[in-house]
Protein backbone atom coordinates (compact mmCIF):
# COMPACT_ATOMS: atom_id res chain seq x y z
CA UNK A 1 0.00 0.00 0.00
CA UNK A 2 1.50 3.38 -0.98
CA UNK A 3 0.20 5.11 2.11
CA UNK A 4 2.85 6.10 4.62
CA UNK A 5 2.67 7.40 8.13
CA UNK A 6 5.18 9.77 9.69
CA UNK A 7 5.71 11.40 13.04
CA UNK A 8 4.89 15.03 13.64
CA UNK A 9 7.59 17.26 12.27
CA UNK A 10 9.94 19.15 14.52
CA UNK A 11 8.59 22.69 14.62
CA UNK A 12 10.89 25.48 13.50
CA UNK A 13 12.61 27.26 16.34
CA UNK A 14 10.11 29.68 17.76
CA UNK A 15 10.88 33.33 17.53
CA UNK A 16 11.19 34.60 21.03
CA UNK A 17 11.93 37.92 22.58
CA UNK A 18 11.35 41.46 21.54
CA UNK A 19 14.85 41.95 20.19
CA UNK A 20 14.72 39.00 17.78
CA UNK A 21 11.27 39.85 16.52
CA UNK A 22 12.10 43.54 16.20
CA UNK A 23 15.25 42.72 14.24
CA UNK A 24 13.40 40.32 11.95
CA UNK A 25 10.56 42.77 11.38
CA UNK A 26 13.01 45.43 10.26
CA UNK A 27 15.73 43.49 8.47
CA UNK A 28 14.50 39.94 7.94
CA UNK A 29 13.73 38.08 4.74
CA UNK A 30 10.12 37.96 3.57
CA UNK A 31 9.50 34.78 5.54
CA UNK A 32 11.24 36.10 8.65
CA UNK A 33 9.19 39.31 8.55
CA UNK A 34 6.01 37.26 8.08
CA UNK A 35 6.87 35.08 11.09
CA UNK A 36 7.89 38.08 13.16
CA UNK A 37 4.71 39.98 12.33
CA UNK A 38 2.67 36.99 13.45
CA UNK A 39 4.73 36.45 16.60
CA UNK A 40 4.57 40.11 17.64
CA UNK A 41 0.97 39.70 18.78
CA UNK A 42 2.27 37.66 21.72
CA UNK A 43 4.72 40.28 22.93
CA UNK A 44 3.90 42.73 25.73
CA UNK A 45 5.13 45.58 23.54
CA UNK A 46 3.92 44.06 20.28
CA UNK A 47 1.85 47.13 19.49
CA UNK A 48 4.95 49.33 19.34
CA UNK A 49 6.68 46.98 16.90
CA UNK A 50 3.63 46.52 14.76
CA UNK A 51 2.91 50.25 14.54
CA UNK A 52 6.42 50.86 13.30
CA UNK A 53 6.17 47.96 10.85
CA UNK A 54 2.94 49.42 9.46
CA UNK A 55 4.93 52.48 8.34
CA UNK A 56 7.71 50.64 6.56
CA UNK A 57 6.37 47.30 5.39
CA UNK A 58 5.20 47.23 1.76
CA UNK A 59 4.71 43.50 1.13
CA UNK A 60 0.91 42.90 1.11
CA UNK A 61 1.28 39.42 2.61
CA UNK A 62 3.29 40.69 5.55
CA UNK A 63 1.04 43.72 6.01
CA UNK A 64 -1.82 41.25 6.25
CA UNK A 65 -0.02 39.46 9.09
CA UNK A 66 0.67 42.80 10.81
CA UNK A 67 -3.02 43.69 10.62
CA UNK A 68 -4.05 40.31 12.00
CA UNK A 69 -1.65 40.72 14.92
CA UNK A 70 -3.03 44.17 15.63
CA UNK A 71 -6.53 42.67 15.60
CA UNK A 72 -5.38 39.98 18.03
CA UNK A 73 -4.07 42.56 20.47
CA UNK A 74 -7.30 44.41 19.81
CA UNK A 75 -6.91 47.62 21.81
CA UNK A 76 -8.21 51.00 20.60
CA UNK A 77 -4.55 51.91 19.93
CA UNK A 78 -4.35 48.97 17.54
CA UNK A 79 -7.37 50.25 15.65
CA UNK A 80 -5.81 53.71 15.64
CA UNK A 81 -2.69 52.30 13.99
CA UNK A 82 -4.83 51.01 11.13
CA UNK A 83 -6.91 54.14 10.58
CA UNK A 84 -4.44 56.00 8.32
CA UNK A 85 -4.88 53.27 5.71
CA UNK A 86 -8.56 54.15 5.43
CA UNK A 87 -7.35 57.35 3.73
CA UNK A 88 -4.96 55.60 1.36
CA UNK A 89 -5.26 56.12 -2.39
CA UNK A 90 -4.54 52.40 -2.76
CA UNK A 91 -7.85 50.52 -2.72
CA UNK A 92 -6.11 47.33 -1.53
CA UNK A 93 -4.80 49.13 1.54
CA UNK A 94 -8.22 50.61 2.26
CA UNK A 95 -9.87 47.20 1.92
CA UNK A 96 -7.24 45.56 4.13
CA UNK A 97 -7.68 48.23 6.80
CA UNK A 98 -11.43 47.83 6.70
CA UNK A 99 -11.15 44.05 7.09
CA UNK A 100 -8.74 44.46 10.00
CA UNK A 101 -11.05 46.91 11.77
CA UNK A 102 -13.94 44.51 11.27
CA UNK A 103 -11.87 41.91 13.08
CA UNK A 104 -11.57 44.16 16.16
CA UNK A 105 -15.07 45.60 16.48
CA UNK A 106 -14.74 46.68 20.10
CA UNK A 107 -11.50 48.54 19.40
CA UNK A 108 -12.95 50.11 16.26
CA UNK A 109 -16.09 51.22 18.11
CA UNK A 110 -14.10 53.76 20.08
CA UNK A 111 -13.15 55.55 16.86
CA UNK A 112 -16.47 55.33 15.02
CA UNK A 113 -18.02 58.62 16.21
CA UNK A 114 -14.95 60.54 15.02
CA UNK A 115 -14.78 58.61 11.76
CA UNK A 116 -18.43 59.35 11.06
CA UNK A 117 -17.64 63.06 11.49
CA UNK A 118 -14.46 62.93 9.42
CA UNK A 119 -14.06 65.79 6.90
CA UNK A 120 -13.39 63.21 4.16
CA UNK A 121 -16.69 61.75 2.92
CA UNK A 122 -14.91 58.60 1.71
CA UNK A 123 -13.80 57.90 5.26
CA UNK A 124 -17.32 58.53 6.55
CA UNK A 125 -18.64 56.13 3.94
CA UNK A 126 -16.24 53.38 5.03
CA UNK A 127 -17.13 54.10 8.65
CA UNK A 128 -20.78 53.39 7.87
CA UNK A 129 -19.72 49.94 6.71
CA UNK A 130 -17.81 49.39 9.95
CA UNK A 131 -20.93 50.22 11.94
CA UNK A 132 -22.44 47.02 10.54
CA UNK A 133 -20.33 45.01 12.98
CA UNK A 134 -21.51 46.89 16.06
CA UNK A 135 -24.34 45.77 18.36
CA UNK A 136 -27.70 46.59 16.79
CA UNK A 137 -28.69 49.33 19.25
CA UNK A 138 -25.38 51.19 18.99
CA UNK A 139 -25.35 50.81 15.22
CA UNK A 140 -28.87 52.22 14.98
CA UNK A 141 -27.92 55.31 16.98
CA UNK A 142 -24.77 56.00 15.01
CA UNK A 143 -26.51 55.64 11.66
CA UNK A 144 -29.56 57.64 12.70
CA UNK A 145 -27.21 60.51 13.40
CA UNK A 146 -25.65 60.13 9.93
CA UNK A 147 -29.06 60.16 8.25
CA UNK A 148 -30.05 63.27 10.18
CA UNK A 149 -27.02 65.44 9.49
CA UNK A 150 -24.53 64.18 6.88
CA UNK A 151 -24.42 66.47 3.84
CA UNK A 152 -23.21 63.83 1.40
CA UNK A 153 -25.88 61.74 -0.27
CA UNK A 154 -23.41 58.89 -0.85
CA UNK A 155 -22.62 58.66 2.86
CA UNK A 156 -26.32 58.63 3.68
CA UNK A 157 -26.82 55.91 1.06
CA UNK A 158 -24.13 53.83 2.76
CA UNK A 159 -25.90 54.32 6.09
CA UNK A 160 -29.21 53.36 4.50
CA UNK A 161 -27.71 50.16 3.12
CA UNK A 162 -26.48 49.09 6.55
CA UNK A 163 -29.72 50.08 8.24
CA UNK A 164 -31.68 48.07 5.68
CA UNK A 165 -29.82 45.04 6.89
CA UNK A 166 -29.52 45.69 10.60
CA UNK A 167 -32.52 47.90 11.39
CA UNK A 168 -36.21 47.35 11.91
CA UNK A 169 -39.44 49.17 11.00
CA UNK A 170 -38.63 51.79 13.65
CA UNK A 171 -36.07 53.39 11.33
CA UNK A 172 -38.65 54.08 8.58
CA UNK A 173 -39.31 57.67 9.78
CA UNK A 174 -35.56 58.34 9.74
CA UNK A 175 -35.38 57.17 6.17
CA UNK A 176 -38.24 59.45 5.18
CA UNK A 177 -36.59 62.44 6.86
CA UNK A 178 -33.34 61.70 5.09
CA UNK A 179 -35.10 61.43 1.74
CA UNK A 180 -36.66 64.84 2.38
CA UNK A 181 -33.17 66.34 2.87
CA UNK A 182 -32.08 65.22 -0.61
CA UNK A 183 -35.13 65.74 -2.82
CA UNK A 184 -33.10 65.90 -6.03
CA UNK A 185 -31.00 62.77 -5.59
CA UNK A 186 -32.55 59.85 -7.51
CA UNK A 187 -30.01 57.25 -6.33
CA UNK A 188 -30.55 57.99 -2.65
CA UNK A 189 -34.30 58.08 -3.21
CA UNK A 190 -34.06 54.64 -4.83
CA UNK A 191 -31.90 53.26 -2.00
CA UNK A 192 -34.31 54.59 0.60
CA UNK A 193 -37.33 53.20 -1.23
CA UNK A 194 -35.77 49.73 -1.46
CA UNK A 195 -34.72 49.84 2.21
CA UNK A 196 -38.18 51.04 3.19
CA UNK A 197 -39.81 48.15 1.33
CA UNK A 198 -37.51 45.66 2.99
CA UNK A 199 -37.92 47.05 6.48
CA UNK A 200 -41.63 47.68 6.05
CA UNK A 201 -42.15 44.04 5.21
CA UNK A 202 -41.18 43.15 8.78
CA UNK A 203 -43.83 42.90 11.49
CA UNK B 1 -39.08 17.12 9.75
CA UNK B 2 -41.38 20.15 9.54
CA UNK B 3 -42.75 21.65 6.33
CA UNK B 4 -40.45 24.16 4.61
CA UNK B 5 -40.89 27.72 5.90
CA UNK B 6 -42.74 30.22 3.73
CA UNK B 7 -40.03 32.72 2.87
CA UNK B 8 -40.55 35.47 0.31
CA UNK B 9 -37.91 36.25 -2.26
CA UNK B 10 -37.02 39.46 -0.43
CA UNK B 11 -36.83 37.70 2.94
CA UNK B 12 -34.61 35.02 1.46
CA UNK B 13 -32.32 37.71 0.07
CA UNK B 14 -32.05 39.40 3.47
CA UNK B 15 -31.38 36.11 5.22
CA UNK B 16 -28.73 35.17 2.65
CA UNK B 17 -27.10 38.57 3.12
CA UNK B 18 -27.20 38.21 6.89
CA UNK B 19 -25.63 34.75 6.80
CA UNK B 20 -22.97 35.88 4.37
CA UNK B 21 -22.02 38.84 6.56
CA UNK B 22 -21.98 36.81 9.73
CA UNK B 23 -20.51 33.55 8.55
CA UNK B 24 -19.23 33.81 4.99
CA UNK B 25 -21.68 31.12 3.93
CA UNK B 26 -23.12 31.75 0.49
CA UNK B 27 -26.70 30.78 -0.33
CA UNK B 28 -28.18 31.51 -3.74
CA UNK B 29 -31.79 31.06 -4.85
CA UNK B 30 -30.86 27.58 -6.03
CA UNK B 31 -30.42 26.55 -2.40
CA UNK B 32 -33.72 27.99 -1.28
CA UNK B 33 -35.35 24.63 -0.52
CA UNK B 34 -32.31 23.48 1.46
CA UNK B 35 -32.39 26.71 3.46
CA UNK B 36 -36.15 26.74 4.02
CA UNK B 37 -36.10 23.21 5.41
CA UNK B 38 -33.57 24.13 8.04
CA UNK B 39 -35.21 27.43 8.85
CA UNK B 40 -38.45 25.54 9.49
CA UNK B 41 -36.71 23.24 11.93
CA UNK B 42 -35.18 26.17 13.79
CA UNK B 43 -38.48 28.07 13.83
CA UNK B 44 -40.15 25.05 15.40
CA UNK B 45 -37.33 24.66 17.92
CA UNK B 46 -37.52 28.32 18.96
CA UNK B 47 -41.31 28.58 18.92
CA UNK B 48 -41.53 31.22 16.20
CA UNK B 49 -44.62 31.07 14.01
CA UNK B 50 -43.42 33.20 11.11
CA UNK B 51 -40.16 33.65 9.31
CA UNK B 52 -40.08 37.39 10.03
CA UNK B 53 -40.37 36.73 13.78
CA UNK B 54 -37.65 34.14 13.61
CA UNK B 55 -35.40 36.41 11.55
CA UNK B 56 -35.84 39.21 14.10
CA UNK B 57 -34.82 36.72 16.81
CA UNK B 58 -31.81 35.67 14.77
CA UNK B 59 -30.70 39.26 14.19
CA UNK B 60 -31.24 40.28 17.79
CA UNK B 61 -27.77 39.06 18.58
CA UNK B 62 -28.78 35.77 20.12
CA UNK B 63 -25.45 34.19 19.27
CA UNK B 64 -26.53 30.72 20.21
CA UNK B 65 -29.27 30.86 17.60
CA UNK B 66 -26.79 31.82 14.90
CA UNK B 67 -24.72 28.82 15.94
CA UNK B 68 -27.77 26.55 15.96
CA UNK B 69 -28.65 27.68 12.46
CA UNK B 70 -25.10 27.19 11.20
CA UNK B 71 -25.15 23.73 12.74
CA UNK B 72 -28.35 22.97 10.89
CA UNK B 73 -26.61 23.87 7.64
CA UNK B 74 -23.34 22.11 8.26
CA UNK B 75 -23.45 19.37 10.85
CA UNK B 76 -25.18 16.52 9.21
CA UNK B 77 -24.01 13.06 9.99
CA UNK B 78 -20.66 12.90 8.33
CA UNK B 79 -20.16 10.00 5.95
CA UNK B 80 -17.71 8.53 3.48
CA UNK B 81 -17.32 10.23 0.09
CA UNK B 82 -19.20 13.31 1.29
CA UNK B 83 -18.82 16.10 -1.30
CA UNK B 84 -16.98 13.65 -3.52
CA UNK B 85 -16.74 16.25 -6.28
CA UNK B 86 -13.86 17.68 -4.24
CA UNK B 87 -12.23 14.26 -4.01
CA UNK B 88 -12.53 14.01 -7.76
CA UNK B 89 -11.00 17.45 -8.11
CA UNK B 90 -8.13 16.32 -5.89
CA UNK B 91 -7.27 13.24 -7.95
CA UNK B 92 -7.98 14.81 -11.33
CA UNK B 93 -6.61 18.33 -10.96
CA UNK B 94 -4.87 19.15 -7.68
CA UNK B 95 -2.49 16.21 -7.61
CA UNK B 96 -1.77 16.61 -11.32
CA UNK B 97 -0.56 20.12 -10.49
CA UNK B 98 1.37 19.02 -7.42
CA UNK B 99 3.15 16.20 -9.24
CA UNK B 100 4.45 18.71 -11.77
CA UNK B 101 6.78 19.96 -9.03
CA UNK B 102 7.37 16.62 -7.28
CA UNK B 103 9.28 13.73 -8.83
CA UNK B 104 7.96 10.16 -8.57
CA UNK B 105 8.94 8.63 -5.26
CA UNK B 106 8.40 11.88 -3.43
CA UNK B 107 5.74 12.25 -0.73
CA UNK B 108 2.34 13.87 -1.23
CA UNK B 109 1.00 15.12 2.10
CA UNK B 110 -2.74 15.61 2.64
CA UNK B 111 -4.35 17.06 5.75
CA UNK B 112 -7.94 16.66 6.87
CA UNK B 113 -8.68 19.29 9.50
CA UNK B 114 -11.03 19.01 11.24
CA UNK B 115 -11.35 15.29 10.61
CA UNK B 116 -14.12 14.50 13.11
CA UNK B 117 -14.52 10.71 13.45
CA UNK B 118 -12.31 9.93 10.48
CA UNK B 119 -14.68 9.58 7.54
CA UNK B 120 -12.91 12.29 5.56
CA UNK B 121 -9.27 11.16 5.87
CA UNK B 122 -10.23 7.53 5.23
CA UNK B 123 -12.34 8.65 2.27
CA UNK B 124 -9.31 10.47 0.88
CA UNK B 125 -7.23 7.32 1.25
CA UNK B 126 -9.80 5.05 -0.40
CA UNK B 127 -10.50 7.54 -3.16
CA UNK B 128 -6.82 7.82 -4.05
CA UNK B 129 -6.29 4.07 -3.98
CA UNK B 130 -9.26 3.65 -6.28
CA UNK B 131 -9.03 6.67 -8.56
CA UNK B 132 -5.55 8.14 -8.77
CA UNK B 133 -3.48 6.42 -11.43
CA UNK B 134 -0.18 7.57 -9.95
CA UNK B 135 -0.98 6.21 -6.54
CA UNK B 136 1.86 3.69 -6.71
CA UNK B 137 4.48 6.17 -7.86
CA UNK B 138 4.27 8.49 -4.86
CA UNK B 139 4.27 8.05 -1.12
CA UNK B 140 1.03 9.40 0.26
CA UNK B 141 0.80 10.66 3.80
CA UNK B 142 -2.62 11.46 5.20
CA UNK B 143 -3.07 13.23 8.54
CA UNK B 144 -6.39 13.81 10.27
CA UNK B 145 -6.58 16.46 12.99
CA UNK B 146 -9.30 17.74 15.24
CA UNK B 147 -9.59 19.78 18.42
CA UNK B 148 -11.82 17.13 20.03
CA UNK B 149 -9.88 14.20 21.47
CA UNK B 150 -13.03 12.08 21.74
CA UNK B 151 -13.64 12.11 18.00
CA UNK B 152 -9.95 11.48 17.39
CA UNK B 153 -10.12 8.32 19.48
CA UNK B 154 -13.11 7.15 17.45
CA UNK B 155 -11.32 8.04 14.22
CA UNK B 156 -8.30 5.96 15.18
CA UNK B 157 -10.55 2.99 15.96
CA UNK B 158 -12.12 3.32 12.52
CA UNK B 159 -15.45 1.69 13.33
CA UNK B 160 -18.45 2.91 11.35
CA UNK B 161 -22.16 2.23 11.03
CA UNK B 162 -24.34 1.75 7.97
CA UNK B 163 -25.16 5.40 7.50
CA UNK B 164 -21.52 6.42 7.39
CA UNK B 165 -20.92 3.90 4.61
CA UNK B 166 -24.07 4.66 2.60
CA UNK B 167 -22.20 6.32 -0.30
CA UNK B 168 -19.73 3.47 -0.71
CA UNK B 169 -20.47 0.57 -3.03
CA UNK B 170 -20.72 -2.91 -1.47
CA UNK B 171 -17.56 -3.75 -3.35
CA UNK B 172 -15.63 -0.91 -1.70
CA UNK B 173 -16.98 -1.83 1.72
CA UNK B 174 -15.93 -5.45 1.17
CA UNK B 175 -12.42 -4.44 0.12
CA UNK B 176 -11.62 -1.82 2.75
CA UNK B 177 -13.66 -2.88 5.81
CA UNK B 178 -14.29 -5.98 7.80
CA UNK B 179 -17.62 -6.52 9.55
CA UNK B 180 -17.68 -6.51 13.34
CA UNK B 181 -21.38 -7.40 13.48
CA UNK B 182 -24.49 -6.66 11.42
CA UNK B 183 -24.37 -2.93 12.13
CA UNK B 184 -20.68 -2.06 12.35
CA UNK B 185 -17.65 -2.26 10.09
CA UNK B 186 -14.03 -1.50 10.85
CA UNK B 187 -11.50 -0.11 8.38
CA UNK B 188 -8.86 -2.70 7.54
CA UNK B 189 -5.79 -2.36 9.73
CA UNK B 190 -3.43 -1.65 6.82
CA UNK B 191 -5.48 1.40 5.94
CA UNK B 192 -6.42 2.35 9.48
CA UNK B 193 -2.85 2.40 10.70
CA UNK B 194 -1.60 4.35 7.73
CA UNK B 195 -3.58 7.45 8.65
CA UNK B 196 -2.17 9.45 11.55
CA UNK B 197 -4.52 11.38 13.82
CA UNK B 198 -3.52 14.34 15.97
CA UNK B 199 -5.10 16.98 18.17
CA UNK B 200 -4.77 20.42 16.62
CA UNK B 201 -6.51 23.71 17.28
CA UNK B 202 -6.49 25.59 13.99
CA UNK B 203 -6.05 28.95 15.67
CA UNK B 204 -2.98 27.84 17.63
CA UNK B 205 0.04 28.49 15.44
CA UNK B 206 2.34 26.32 17.55
CA UNK B 207 0.00 23.36 17.08
CA UNK B 208 -0.55 23.75 13.35
CA UNK B 209 3.20 24.12 12.75
CA UNK B 210 3.82 20.75 14.39
CA UNK B 211 2.13 19.09 11.43
CA UNK B 212 4.49 20.52 8.84
CA UNK B 213 3.45 21.58 5.35
CA UNK B 214 0.97 19.89 3.05
CA UNK B 215 0.20 19.62 -0.63
CA UNK B 216 -3.57 19.59 -0.07
CA UNK B 217 -5.66 20.56 2.95
CA UNK B 218 -9.31 19.74 3.42
CA UNK B 219 -10.74 22.25 5.88
CA UNK B 220 -14.48 22.05 5.46
CA UNK B 221 -17.18 23.78 7.45
CA UNK B 222 -15.14 25.00 10.37
CA UNK B 223 -13.98 28.54 9.58
CA UNK B 224 -17.59 29.69 9.57
CA UNK B 225 -17.71 29.07 13.31
CA UNK B 226 -14.90 31.50 14.04
CA UNK B 227 -15.22 35.22 14.60
CA UNK B 228 -13.40 37.53 12.20
CA UNK B 229 -10.23 37.69 14.27
CA UNK B 230 -9.92 33.92 14.77
CA UNK B 231 -10.76 33.34 11.12
CA UNK B 232 -7.86 35.56 10.05
CA UNK B 233 -5.49 33.73 12.40
CA UNK B 234 -6.72 30.33 11.17
CA UNK B 235 -6.35 31.42 7.54
CA UNK B 236 -2.75 32.48 8.20
CA UNK B 237 -2.04 29.20 9.99
CA UNK B 238 -3.48 27.28 7.05
CA UNK B 239 -1.40 29.36 4.67
CA UNK B 240 1.68 28.44 6.71
CA UNK B 241 0.63 24.79 6.61
CA UNK B 242 0.57 24.68 2.81
CA UNK B 243 3.57 24.21 0.58
CA UNK B 244 3.85 27.01 -1.98
CA UNK B 245 1.42 26.04 -4.73
CA UNK B 246 -0.52 23.79 -2.33
CA UNK B 247 -4.32 23.74 -2.27
CA UNK B 248 -7.00 24.12 0.34
CA UNK B 249 -10.57 22.85 -0.07
CA UNK B 250 -13.32 24.49 1.97
CA UNK B 251 -16.98 23.52 2.44
CA UNK B 252 -19.30 24.19 -0.48
CA UNK B 253 -20.86 27.25 1.16
CA UNK B 254 -17.57 28.80 2.28
CA UNK B 255 -15.37 31.35 0.54
CA UNK B 256 -11.74 31.99 1.44
CA UNK B 257 -11.80 35.17 -0.63
CA UNK B 258 -13.94 36.77 2.02
CA UNK B 259 -11.61 35.68 4.82
CA UNK B 260 -8.15 36.39 3.48
CA UNK B 261 -6.42 37.80 0.39
CA UNK B 262 -3.48 35.45 0.90
CA UNK B 263 -4.83 32.71 -1.38
CA UNK B 264 -5.55 32.48 -5.10
CA UNK B 265 -8.92 31.25 -6.27
CA UNK B 266 -8.67 28.22 -8.58
CA UNK B 267 -11.71 27.14 -10.55
CA UNK B 268 -11.58 23.53 -11.67
CA UNK B 269 -14.35 21.59 -13.39
CA UNK B 270 -15.45 19.86 -10.19
CA UNK B 271 -14.74 22.42 -7.50
CA UNK B 272 -13.53 25.86 -6.57
CA UNK B 273 -10.49 25.60 -4.33
CA UNK B 274 -7.83 27.99 -3.04
CA UNK B 275 -4.09 27.93 -3.56
CA UNK B 276 -1.14 29.31 -1.70
CA UNK B 277 0.66 31.32 -4.38
CA UNK B 278 3.86 29.84 -5.71
CA UNK B 279 5.48 33.25 -5.45
CA UNK B 280 4.78 36.03 -2.99
CA UNK B 281 1.84 38.31 -3.76
CA UNK B 282 3.00 41.09 -6.08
Amino acid sequence: MPLIRSSPTKPPSPQEGTETIERDLEHGTDDQRWDAARAAAQLPDGLRLLRRAMFVERDPRIREAILTSLARIGTPECAEAVLPDLRSDDSRLRAAALDALRAMPAAAAVHLPALLHDPDPDVRLLACDLVRGQPAAAAGQLLADVLARDREANVCAAAVEVLAETGGPNVLPLLEQCAARFPGDPFLAFAIRVAGERLGAQP
Amino acid sequence: MTEPAQVTKEEFRRLAEFLYRRTGMVFTESKRYFVERRISDRMAATWHASFSEYFAHLRSGAQSEVEHLINAFTINETYFYREDHQLECMSKDLLRERTLVKPPGDTIRIWSAPCSTGEEPYSIAIWLLENWRQVDTYNIEIVGSDIDTRVLKAAAEGIFGKRALMRLSPDLVARYFHPLDEERWQILDDLRLSVRFSRVNLIETKETRLEGRFDVIFCRNVLIYFDDESRRVAAENLYDSLLPGGYICLGHTESMSRISPLFEVCRFSNAIVYRRPREKIA
